[in-house]
């Protein structure tokens, strides 16, 4: 569904990604992993067009989507929940919500998606008309990937999902990821710190290291390597 | 149908104060020149708020808008004066220059200075302004530094006597349809798919670009259409109703503080604040002036920063929260 190929970015004259290679299948949980500040969330910001791609392709559902604006990438279905949950703070979850629904073919489908948002986040039906910004921070996590899911994606990309939210929430966060693709159907990428968390849930991994791919396997191999897990994932 | 109307609503209090100020001019002797003000500041206030109000952004640069278009104007009177009947024509004329300049200028600087956020962006339009008119002084474009004075022309072209009741009467009353349209115009920014493009950028940029919104356009939008009303404000306010124009006047950062101020103590990004926000400033100003000469702005200062510590969100901002879930609400936005 998603194929990037040896990805080339950064910002001003510090190149961060050293063309690193990627492919996310249909149907899928892909995990992208790796410690702070090896590119990992530029890796997903470039993918999504927020960060200029300098060289490397990307591809979405076979198209080239190399240089394709954001908010082009939304119209195709992809959505990326950002780190630290940029939320609405002074309008409430339903109006949150009702903002993901803002490109059209979103909009067509708003009712829709509120009912399959509130199905799988039945607390944030409780809370439709609390200002965003008076939630707690696992509920904020909840309304930031609700509203991603309002643009009616096809791939969703989490970045750190389970960022600053106590153990108990990070298990549910996750979990509510493997119900998004078993029950609505989506693909997803996800880059995470939190590599235990995230070797459970996804169903592929690549490792990265100062901006390029250093290993790449089924879960299973990842957790079997102590070398893999000793050198970049201290786990 | 009646849904369609009640969305126009809010437009009544914003109407109705125009309309009192109106006829406070016209029917009380001796208030014209203090209505003329006012109409002035809400003006400016309605035409920044569209900008300032909308997206957040603090433009430092805005009254340069205002400079082009007071120049837009004196170069059409200027320039076409010779041709024989054209009349008020010329005036229309002057106004669509007003606005060519303006949006011009608009796109350049926005093109530019947009890529930048917060303070950034505000220290990189302080630079316009100045820029600007130094570059109108140095390189001696359109007379320089000596300025364009237009009286003669405006006289010969009108007539002395409708020439006078332009300068005296019509203009205030062109500045008056002006803030009524840019009141328009916010509203119906506010009412389509502009306004909530526009308060998600506000909130939170990021966010609003994850969700599919061309962010970048929609600022564009907003500088051009807010630089395009400060063209047209300039272009009356200064240019017909005191026909002459020389840069440091026009290209002076004190109008866009006086209008940062009007925006932000009537209530940012709501549609009655800059009415408000105008009167409550114009009127301050010249009763103070008269009443304490000299001592204004000291007395002024601690004003603003009542206002603003009790109302964080201004005058309007207070209100409509207030009223939140009463019939007035559907007045006030």
């Amino acid at each position: 569904m998603l194929t990037v190929k040896e990805l080339e970015s950064g910002y001003g004259p510090m190149q961060v990604l050293w063309k690193p290679s990627l492919q996310v299948k249909k149907g899928t949980i892909t995990a992208l992993l790796g410690p702070n500040g090896v590119g990992k969330s530029t890796f997903l910001s470039t993918v999504f067009g927020s960060v200029e791609p300098w060289g490397g392709t990307i591809h979405y559902v076979g198209e080239d989507v190399t240089n394709l604006p954001t908010h082009k990438k939304v119209e195709m279905g992809v959505a990326l929940v950002p780190e630290g949950k940029h939320l609405f703070p002074n309008m409430n979850v339903y109006e949150n919500l009702a903002m993901g629904a803002y490109v059209k073919k979103a909009l067509e489908h708003k009712d829709e998606s509120m009912e399959i948002v509130y199905s799988l986040f039945p607390r944030l039906k409780e809370r439709q008309k609390q200002l965003a910004g008076s939630l707690s921070g696992g509920e904020q996590q909840m309304v930031t990937i609700a509203r991603a899911l309002m643009t009616k994606p096809k791939l969703m990309m989490l970045d750190e999902p389970s960022q600053g939210l106590a153990p108990v929430l990070v298990q549910s966060v996750f979990e509510t990821i493997q119900k998004m693709r078993d029950e609505i159907g989506l693909t997803i990428l996800l880059v995470e710190q939190n590599a235990d968390a995230a070797l459970n849930a996804a169903g592929y991994v690549y490792i990265m290291h100062e901006g390029l791919i250093k290993a790449e396997g089924k879960p299973e191999k990842i957790k079997g390597s102590s070398e893999i897990r000793e050198a970049y994932l201290g786990i | 149908m009646k849904k369609e109307i009640t969305k126009y609503y809010p437009l009544i209090p914003v109407f109705t104060a125009y309309l009192f100020l109106f006829l406070v001019g016209k029917n009380i002797s001796g208030m014209w020149q203090l209505v003329a003000m006012l109409l002035f500041y809400c003006a400016m206030g309605q035409a920044f708020n569209i900008f300032l109000g909308m997206t957040g952004y603090v433009d430092f640069g805005y009254v340069a808008f205002m400079g082009v278009g007071t120049y837009g104007m004196a170069l059409a009177i200027t320039n076409l004066a010779h041709i024989e009947g054209l009349g008020i024509g010329i005036i229309i004329i002057g106004f669509i220059l007003a606005l060519l300049m303006s949006t011009l200028l608009s796109m350049a600087v926005g093109a530019v200075a947009l890529r930048l956020r917060g303070a950034y962006f505000a220290i990189a339009t302080i630079g316009v302004n100045e820029g600007f008119r130094f570059l109108i002084e140095g390189a001696r474009i359109w007379n320089g530094s000596e300025g364009l004075i237009f009286t003669a022309q405006l006289n010969q072209i009108l007539g002395r006597e409708a020439a006078s009741s332009l300068m005296t009467y019509w203009a205030d009353i062109m500045v008056l349809f002006i803030a009524a349209l840019a009141a328009f115009v916010t509203l119906f920014y506010m009412r389509s798919k502009i306004g909530y493009a526009l308060t998600a950028l506000r909130e939170d940029e990021d966010a609003a670009k994850v969700m599919g919104i061309n962010v970048t356009k929609y600022k564009i939008t907003a500088f051009i259409t807010s630089a395009c009303f400060a063209g047209l404000v300039g272009a009356t306010s200064w240019a017909l109703k005191t026909p002459y124009v020389f840069p440091p006047e026009v290209f002076e950062i004190h109008y866009t503080i006086e209008a940062i101020i009007i925006v932000l103590l009537g209530g940012a990004g709501t549609l009655l604040g800059p009415v408000v926000g105008g009167l409550i400033y114009g009127i301050s100003k010249y009763y103070l002036s008269i009443f304490m000469p000299g001592f204004q702005l000291l007395i002024f200062a601690p004003i603003i920063i009542i206002i603003i510590v009790l109302f964080p969100e201004g005058v309007v901002g207070m209100l409509k929260s207030r009223t939140k879930g009463s019939v007035l609400a559907r007045f006030i936005i």
